[in-house]
């Protein structure tokens, strides 16, 4: 039987990128199809064949580090650049919302009343319920971190209260945020004021709902013994984005809920 | 990791170099490096996760419900009627039907507070 002469991992031939990149083109073409037609086909074929495919990539991940020892120290620095990596692309997806908001609120047009937040526009307390959120993203971070030292330590059951812990945070800063987007005496297509603060707030939304999967997944894995106290990077990589979620929240609580209010 | 830092402000490296060595220092797997790394300033080894352990029980958690408390008194004293309605033309724009429902309503529609761009449904 031949062996590999390296520490690398020769990734044997998989049809995920090919259904990704399928999915990922029903998806945007079934969005614009979505806004111009209103017929959902499209989207919805993209959408479960992302779906799908997100799924059984990850699963051979697993399979790959987690059962057949592919991820030798060099292969899982490889996947830590990655990881970082990623993360930084997402700081520049970021910034462009960011941008676009202080563009809109540092100087005011006219036909907004020449002020920010503009006329007709109440803004949300930022002491109610964005300080609340704030308060369980900052708790999730510690959390989190407790999970990452049992880990460490091998205490198991605390590494599953921990994590439990953080996910429930995870689920309750969304669903606060759910009653305050019912509640917004301001929508979407409130002006540029809406528009930014949605589209921001949205999106940051969507990334703590990932972020939070991502960490569910983590759990699952926990509880089937896939982490080793030297060996978790799955863990690992998932608290890393859950930081950064935390950390936009608070640049966006700072900016558009504090600054801008 | 700070001693790296500094180390290129006093000599003259470059700070692409710099910011390669710090990333090194992150990526190194060994275990004692990623302890380093990633544990808590205080505390080393069994005691770390008890001290994050202690941190979420007598700090965070107490936090989260110092601020639901506050949260809960706010909206009290809040008056629930509803905001007047001013026409402006700069809010309750439509350039583009929702795709959705009539095409009237955004996603997180709330009647009592977000009127529709002729007012209040109902007061019509």
């Amino acid at each position: 039987m031949a062996h590999q002469v390296h520490a690398y991992h020769m990734v044997d031939p998989s049809p995920w990128p090919l259904t990704g990149a399928v999915g990922a083109l029903l998806l945007t073409s079934g969005l614009a199809i979505w806004m111009h037609f209103h017929n959902m086909t499209l989207l919805t074929l993209g959408l479960i064949l992302l779906l799908l495919t997100m799924y059984q990539w990850w699963r051979d991940i697993v399979r790959e580090g987690t059962f057949q020892g592919h991820h030798t120290p060099p292969v899982q620095k490889g996947l830590r650049y990655g990881m970082i990596l990623f993360i930084t692309s997402e700081v520049f997806f970021f910034l462009g919302f960011f941008w676009a908001f202080y563009h809109s609120s540092l100087a005011p047009t006219p036909e907004l009343g020449g002020c920010w937040p503009p006329t007709g526009i109440t803004p949300l307390d930022p002491f109610e319920v964005p300080l609340l959120n704030t308060a369980v993203l900052l708790a999730s971070g510690v959390t989190v971190t407790w999970a990452h030292h049992s880990i460490m330590e091998g205490h198991r059951k605390e590494a599953i209260q921990s994590l439990t812990l953080t996910i429930l945070l995870g689920f309750y800063f969304t669903f606060l945020q759910a009653m305050e987007y019912y509640e917004a005496p301001f929508t979407i297509a409130d002006g540029v004021y809406g528009s930014t603060f949605f589209v921001a707030t949205g999106f940051h939304g969507l990334h703590v709902i990932i972020g939070s999967t991502f960490l569910a997944i983590c759990l699952l894995r926990q509880v089937l013994y896939h982490f080793t106290s030297e060996h978790h990077f799955g863990f690992e990589a998932a608290a890393w984005y859950w930081h950064f979620v935390d950390v936009v929240w608070l640049f966006l609580y700072i900016s558009i809920y504090w600054w801008g209010s | 990791m700070c001693t790296n830092l500094f180390r290129s402000i006093r000599q003259p490296e470059s700070k692409m170099a710099a910011f390669g060595r710090f990333s090194q220092v992150l990526l190194r797997s060994s275990l004692t490096q990623t302890r380093r790394q990633l544990s808590a300033a205080a505390g080393h080894g069994e005691q770390s996760g008890k001290t994050w352990k202690i941190l979420t029980f007598v700090v965070a958690l107490p936090g989260v419900g110092v601020c639901m408390l506050n949260t809960f008194l706010k909206e009290q004293h809040h008056s629930h009627e509803q905001p007047e309605f001013v026409p402006y033309t700069h809010l309750r724009i439509r350039s583009k039907r929702f795709p959705w429902g009539d095409g009237n309503k955004s996603l997180f529609h709330n009647p009592h507070v977000n009127p529709l761009p002729d007012g209040y449904e109902g007061h019509e």
